[in-house]
């Protein structure tokens, strides 16, 4: 029998001091049993430290991410890669900033159209919402004998936290489903369900004066525990009570708290769910928060089409230029990333009121860290059903996104199970999006 | 209440008994240790007798009668078992006295049925004689014993998932009978904690979730579950019932496990090798892989054997959907529940429909071409063991083949894989690490330990209760816990078990017993029956019948304030669930339903303490885990749980109030949360804040605070 499997490395250890050990102590979360979530890191050749795509341009410009994500499947014919003839829709076309053309359901969008880079030709095969949403946030086509991590769970395990109490990365209306994939739970996003709510429990039931009391008297009593050889993980829960017992006294915590934003900057974003969502994303970016995931639903217009682009559409475009032109005038859009993504397209065709998935052409769009401002990549073809060229498949558009961050891709980690694995799936960076 | 309500409708098929297998040669395979240890061979273990159904006639007091499979007896309730499935779990004192004493008798016949306690003794010398030669070997001890109040603490987690209260450690420790530990073992593993916990356990490695595919309810599976391990079947039955399992998932709870996979055969099959074998023929179901063992082909063989089942009626479905368009008065959502109840169901076909995918890219085999099953084996030897000696004529007749070979206790990995998972279980890591991966015996710690485990596991005929018993009794089991070792170092050699973080139904269930007492105990979820209603008869679906079975299924949910087929019934919420309970309902406070784990949704809502503490998602095996994270110590300080803790209502705040004096209460709380009395400088420290304006509430909130709590030594 062969002794060669990747995953003997994991158990041989004469070969472990050649493995990066990047799982230990991150300050929101921790893996408390570090022989179980090491990741091995497969060719640990001379300089192979340097990332491959360290000398391509936008190479680590985006400090940090926010991620949309359209739930339902965004209509690209109807909103960033307009139609005339058959496949047109009820929006008309218009001429937005940035050389580019929109449609009429996008009027704050073509304001700012002169930020963004938007890609025409998104490819993939997959029509079904949850496999779909779960190729788009991990880059991976779903399967039932491994879970992919997202793009923040990467950026953890390449960079490390991101902050010393606040976490790495964050899902914003949306359960955060273990996105840590294969790496320690420790990376899993932080889910915040309502952006109104912030972050749960922050504050004890009982009075200032009782939780002074009771974490004197706590300190006093735990204080033996485990002897002179105290164990790693008990060490690593006593240091991590001690963060918390910071972190609630911590301002840190505000970044959570959006109701510490002006009034009239609320009401810019409006008080929907996104609304509040981005507004959140935003001031947890501006904190220290690497990778943000705001999810929006309602897109999934197989009827009602115009009403529904009118009334879910219009307070996303409301939204997202809002987002971008606060992150603009931050002075922070040239190190932030903002993608939006949704899971597919919807066909040049009507059905009824309103059209059906199409995952064969869609749009996604990049706005800062460091890509081109008022650039359109790639096009679909003149009825909107194929990419006119090679497409952008979900696993380039995360190449794309972490070679932005400034991750290694197309470089092999191996997992715990002993499979090698690359951000994005072995497929290359969109190169031409960069500025 | 009475039997007449309880049992519906009692029909008198017979289960049918598995056939008596032959015991398997001890595995022969020569490893090295870490430095080589000679050691003696283990004493043999005499093999357990069969374990025969006991059927009885149950009689309540009013004169009612209906006819039940004994399945468990602890404490006041009874569960038992009708011919057609349905588990009933109440309290004793509705029958009349002769059953009453009858149920005793049966839970007597089984403990009778277990290894003897000379076996025990002389197996769990065995596993220290081996443990021992293996520390000689490499200069190390085992750890000093363990002191009765660590190892009080480890034995009702390990064994009944929660912490002991107050009482039931103050019984312990004041206990002077020399046998006390060998008594609480036997005590423990026939207690109602002893199948929580381990449903809990084999909940994380079976991926039991309450909802697979696109929302169908897995109650049915989940409730079969429960009631095989009240009956303590043993672990080749389970695995074989669930593989084998033919029929409807409202007919048959056993068929969920297969169904869990029935839209991604080929993951099942990946998944099921994983979790019976320990075998990780992940990268070979896409493609050679370059450095490991197992090929593409070797994958596609052993799929094959699947390649006749079909997980899901599409012509019923089209019928059922057809009916319902053309109607259009029946309720949408009870439509999908009676297509979900009927339509995923396991039938072998009289074709093997697997073939090489078209982009098979190795020579051994054409692209497109049909595959013909074959067995993997691991060692030259094992293709001539009897085991292998399958048929695959009859396509009909594959997934039986298949089961027979991967039960038999010859199958060289079979029961080497639950032997080590369960010695982790134990220990907090397994003789092989990690446990999903046990191709290469060779990596056990010690080959030998893992030879005497398989072999302890085939004697005891897959009854993981007396494996548990046996490793219990072990001194390497009763000695201290060693802190976690980095394994970057070298191998753990078991100076001990290992220092771990409670598993998150540990934490919880210890946290709903110290906050309501062992009530939670008895507390009892059972969902799948109420499912059964909409199953449909046999034969042609007409109108009639859909609208036979909307309004069974509407009669079944009246009452229960869920809809059928609404979220709040396939588990969305843990409120709402109430009416799922059987016997006593849980106590519900501060938003929290406080039902032991296993009596709650699979898994819990994503930010509940349970997932938050590390309960997998179960789409995959082994997805629990102990990590740690900021949320968890906010939601322990300040969340439900926080006030759960410091709540006058609690049983062990209540418990420590009824005690005289500052000492005897600090005392009392000290047992309920740590299962050990305090020392004499933290009587005086906790004494002294009692004094100073902090109440027993908030010594309860410390306690439960500290890390003493949250690991188990």
């Amino acid at each position: 029998m062969s002794h060669h499997n990747p995953s003997d490395l994991l158990r041989h250890p004469e070969d472990r001091r050649s493995f990066i050990e990047k799982c230990a102590k991150v300050s929101f979360g921790l893996s408390v049993l570090p022989f179980f979530s090491r990741i091995a890191e497969a060719a640990e050749a001379p300089g192979a430290s340097k990332a491959p795509n360290a000398d391509l341009p936008g190479f680590g410009k985006a400090k940090r991410v926010i991620f949309l994500q359209l739930n339902g499947g965004m209509s690209h014919i109807d909103t960033f890669d307009p139609k005339t003839g058959a496949s047109k829709g009820p929006g008309s076309i218009v001429s937005a900033k940035g050389d580019m053309q929109l449609t009429s359901y996008l009027p704050e969008t073509a304001k700012i159209s002169d930020k963004i880079t938007v890609i025409r030709s998104m490819t993939a095969k997959v029509g079904v919402h949850a496999s779909a949403a779960y190729l788009m946030r991990t880059g991976f086509e779903q399967r039932g004998t491994v879970q992919h991590p997202t793009l923040g769970a990467w950026a953890q395990h390449f960079l490390g936290a991101s902050h010393k109490t606040l976490p790495s990365s964050v899902t914003v209306n949306r359960s955060s489903n273990h996105g840590n994939g294969w790496f320690p739970a420790a990376y899993s996003p932080l889910p915040i369900l309502n952006p109104n709510d912030g972050l749960l429990d922050t504050k004890s039931p009982v009075g200032e004066a009782a939780v002074a009391k009771r974490s004197e008297l706590l300190a006093q009593l735990d204080v033996g525990f485990g002897g002179k050889a105290v164990d790693e993980n008990v060490k690593s829960y006593n240091e991590f009570y001690e963060s918390t017992f910071q972190l609630m006294k911590s301002s840190d915590l505000k970044a959570f708290d959006i109701s510490a934003e002006p009034a009239e900057m609320r009401a810019r974003y409006g008080k929907s769910k996104f609304g509040q969502g981005c507004l959140l994303a935003r001031r947890l970016v501006e904190n220290g928060v690497r990778f943000v995931e705001v999810a929006i639903g309602g897109w999934d217009m197989h009827a009602s089409l115009d009403d529904r682009l009118t009334d879910v559409g219009g307070d996303f475009d409301r939204v997202y230029a809002t987002l971008i032109q606060d992150l603009d005038a931050k002075g922070l859009l040239d190190s932030t990333l903002v993608v939006v993504a949704t899971e597919f397209g919807r066909k040049p065709s009507f059905e009824g009121g309103g059209r059906g998935h199409h995952p064969l052409v869609f749009s996604s769009v990049l706005a800062g860290g460091g890509v081109k401002r008022g650039y359109v990549h790639g096009a679909s073809d003149a009825k909107g059903y194929a990419p006119e060229a090679d497409g952008v498949s979900p696993g380039s558009l995360h190449a794309t996104i972490a070679h932005a961050a400034g991750l290694p891709v197309q470089t092999d980690i191996i997992t715990p199970a002993g499979r090698p694995m690359q951000v994005g799936n072995k497929a290359a960076p969109q190169k031409g999006v960069f500025a | 209440m009475r039997l007449l309500a309880l049992f519906a409708s009692v029909c008198l098929a017979l289960s049918a008994q598995a056939a008596a297998k032959k015991e398997g040669k001890k595995e022969a395979k020569k490893a090295e240790p870490v430095v080589k240890a000679v050691v003696p061979p283990a004493a043999p273990v005499a093999a357990l007798g069969e374990r025969a159904a006991i059927w009885h006639t149950w009689t309540d007091k009013e004169g009612q009668k209906v006819d039940a499979q004994f399945c468990g007896l602890s404490g006041d309730f009874i569960t038992i078992q009708t011919r057609d499935g349905r588990t009933y779990h109440f309290k004793t004192d509705i029958l009349v006295a002769e059953d009453v004493e009858f149920a005793r008798s049966c839970l007597e016949r089984n403990r009778q049925n277990s290894f003897s306690p000379a076996i025990i003794a002389s197996a769990a010398a065995d596993i220290d004689r081996l443990v021992g030669a293996v520390l000689t070997a490499n200069k190390q001890t085992l750890n000093a014993p363990a002191t009765d109040e660590q190892f009080l603490r480890r034995i009702y987690l390990d064994a009944a998932g929660r912490v002991p209260t107050a009482k039931e450690a103050a019984t312990f420790l004041a206990s002077t009978a020399p046998d006390k530990r060998a008594k609480l073992i036997d005590e423990l593993v026939f207690s109602p904690g002893y199948t929580m916990q381990m449903f809990n356990w084999m909940a994380d490695l079976l991926r039991v979730k309450d909802t697979f595919a696109k929302g169908v309810p897995a109650f049915t599976f989940e409730d079969w579950l429960k009631t095989r391990l009240a009956a303590n079947a043993p672990w080749d039955k389970l695995v074989y019932e669930m593989v084998t399992a033919d029929g409807r998932l409202s007919d048959n709870g056993a068929t969920g496990f297969m169904l869990f996979d029935a839209e991604m055969p080929l993951d099942g099959v990946s998944n099921l090798m994983t979790t019976f074998l320990g075998t990780n023929m992940a990268c070979a179901q896409c493609h050679d892989h370059p450095l490991a063992e197992w090929k593409q082909r070797d994958f596609y063989q052993m799929a094959a054997f699947f390649g006749a089942t079909d997980g899901k009626d599409e012509a019923l479905l089209s019928v059922i959907n057809k009916i319902a368009r053309a109607d259009g008065g029946l309720p949408k959502a009870a439509v999908k529940k009676i297509a979900d109840m009927n339509t995923f169901r396991l039938e072998d076909l009289d074709k093997q429909k697997l073939t090489f995918p078209k982009d098979y890219k190795y020579k051994d085999a054409k692209p497109g071409e049909a595959v013909t099953p074959a067995l993997i084996a691991w060692e030259k030897g094992d293709k001539s063991l009897p085991a292998y000696n399958v048929s695959t004529k009859n396509p009909a007749q594959l997934r039986d083949e298949f089961a027979r070979w991967l039960t038999s206790p010859q199958n060289p990995r079979f029961a080497t894989n639950i032997a080590n998972r369960i010695w982790k279980k134990a220990f907090g890591l397994g003789v092989i690490e990690p446990v999903n991966d046990i191709d290469d015996l060779s990596f056990a710690s010690s080959p030998e330990l893992m030879a005497h485990l398989t072999f302890v596991m085939k004697a005891a005929k897959f009854d993981l209760r007396e494996v548990q018993r046996v490793i219990y009794n072990s001194k390497t089991y009763q000695a201290s816990a060693s802190a976690t070792p980095d394994l970057g170092k070298g191998r753990y050699l078991f100076n001990g078990p290992v220092v771990r973080r409670l598993t998150a139904e540990q934490a919880w269930d210890s946290l709903v017993v110290t906050a309501v007492g062992t009530y939670a105990d008895n507390v009892l979820l059972r969902r799948g029956d109420d499912l059964k209603a909409f199953a449909l008869p046999a034969g042609k679906v007409t109108l009639a019948e859909l609208k036979n079975a909307v309004d069974r299924g509407k009669k079944a949910f009246a009452g229960t304030g869920k809809a059928a087929g609404s979220k709040k019934a396939a588990g969305g919420s843990s409120l709402g669930l109430a009416n799922g309970y059987e016997g006593d309902k849980p106590v519900s406070r501060f938003s929290l339903l406080l039902a032991r784990a296993s009596e709650l949704p699979q898994p819990s809502p994503e930010t509940h303490f349970l997932r938050l503490w590390g309960q997998g998602d179960r789409l995959l095996a082994d997805s629990a885990t102990n990590d740690g994270s900021v949320p968890q110590v906010l939601q322990m300080m300040n969340g439900a749980v926080g006030k759960l803790v410091a709540d006058t209502r609690s049983a062990a705040v209540m418990d420590a109030m009824k005690e005289k004096t500052a000492d005897a209460q600090v005392t009392s709380l000290y047992l309920s949360y740590l299962s050990r009395k305090p020392t004499a400088k933290e009587l005086a420290v906790a004494g002294k804040s009692l004094k100073d304006g902090l109440g027993l509430t908030d010594l309860a909130w410390v306690l439960a605070n500290t890390r003493e709590f949250l690991f188990v030594q």
